[in-house]
């Protein structure tokens, strides 16, 4: 309301005010669903942000917990204070039946894809 | 959700971050920000996706609301930012705009691209600066004070006014008005 007294006062309509005025005006767009995909658009950003870091985390770990562990036992031959139980408990782990780095690379790029073909597709 | 005032909406969107108060936002001003896009770019399919753009800008900026001038005057600031970066990023508006400007240079006038049309809008648009045209739009179309076009376009208020003072001037001489005064 202020803001259009103001405006008023600013405005002491002459000639060119008019012209402008009718050449600036505009029928209303009708909204047509674009507010309802401008929320489906942001509601993805949402989800998308919620599960990006989980991704991320069980990926990193996934990829990093092979080469971890030999550090691990690597440091507890070099020191003592390293308990040799925890070292030999560490070399005993399965890490063969572990997927290998270059497969978790591969899920890791198609859950990637997935989630941009998704958004692709709500676009 | 209806019949709250849009400060009332924003604190639910910065609080509880509520799409659908955020929905009731967009549906409430979408109108105005794509009129303004859709006059700054000429080309509608562009105008509205940059209005789509702008929108998830204020999702992330809403927090930077203060609540001190109207929530509109506030989009249209983000609406002209997004419309300056999208400008930097893609030659697709300056093509856009040149294509504007040689139809008007060559026919005395000038045209909607999206329609074919030309209309004195194109016309009188040709002949701004993109500042001139961001600021008269801000003025003649949205309704925005002297002080909230400051606000969006990030200039002093004396310079908003001595930018709607040339382009009246140019009005003038576009469309041979003899008799003017200003007030």
């Amino acid at each position: 309301m202020k803001s259009k007294i103001i405006n008023m006062v600013e405005r002491l309509k002459d000639k060119e005010d008019r012209m402008l005025e009718s050449l600036f005006a505009s029928e209303s767009i009708a909204d047509n669903g674009f507010s309802q995909k401008v929320v489906s658009r942001v509601r993805r950003r949402i989800w998308i942000q919620r599960l990006s870091l989980p991704i991320a985390f069980v990926v990193g770990g996934a990829i990093a917990v092979k080469p971890l562990s030999q550090f691990v036992a690597a440091m507890s031959k070099m020191f003592v204070f390293i308990p040799q139980s925890f070292s030999s408990r560490i070399e005993s782990v399965p890490f063969d039946r572990l997927p290998p780095v270059s497969s978790i690379f591969i899920a890791a790029t198609l859950v990637m894809v997935f989630l941009l073909v998704s958004r692709l597709l709500e676009d | 959700m209806h019949g709250l005032e849009d400060n009332e909406l924003v604190s639910r969107v910065i609080s509880q971050q509520d799409t659908a108060a955020f929905g009731e936002l967009v549906r409430r001003h979408q109108s105005q920000i794509r009129n303004f896009l859709r006059k700054l770019t000429r080309e509608h399919a562009l105008a509205d996706d940059l209005a789509q753009d702008c929108f998830l800008h204020a999702w992330d900026k809403i927090h930077t609301f203060t609540g001190k001038g109207s929530f509109i005057g506030w989009m249209l600031k983000v609406a002209y930012t997004t419309f300056l970066q999208s400008k930097r990023k893609s030659s697709r508006y300056g093509e856009v705009l040149e294509q504007v400007g040689g139809e008007s240079i060559a026919d005395g006038s000038s045209s909607t691209v999206e329609s074919d049309e030309i209309t004195d809008l194109d016309r009188f648009l040709a002949v701004l600066t993109e500042e001139e045209r961001a600021v008269m739009i801000l003025s003649y179309a949205c309704g925005l004070s002297h002080r909230e076009i400051g606000d969006a376009a990030k200039l002093p208020v004396g310079t908003v006014k001595s930018i709607i003072y040339r382009g009246k001037e140019k009005i003038r001489e576009s469309f041979e008005i003899e008799d003017h005064q200003y007030g």
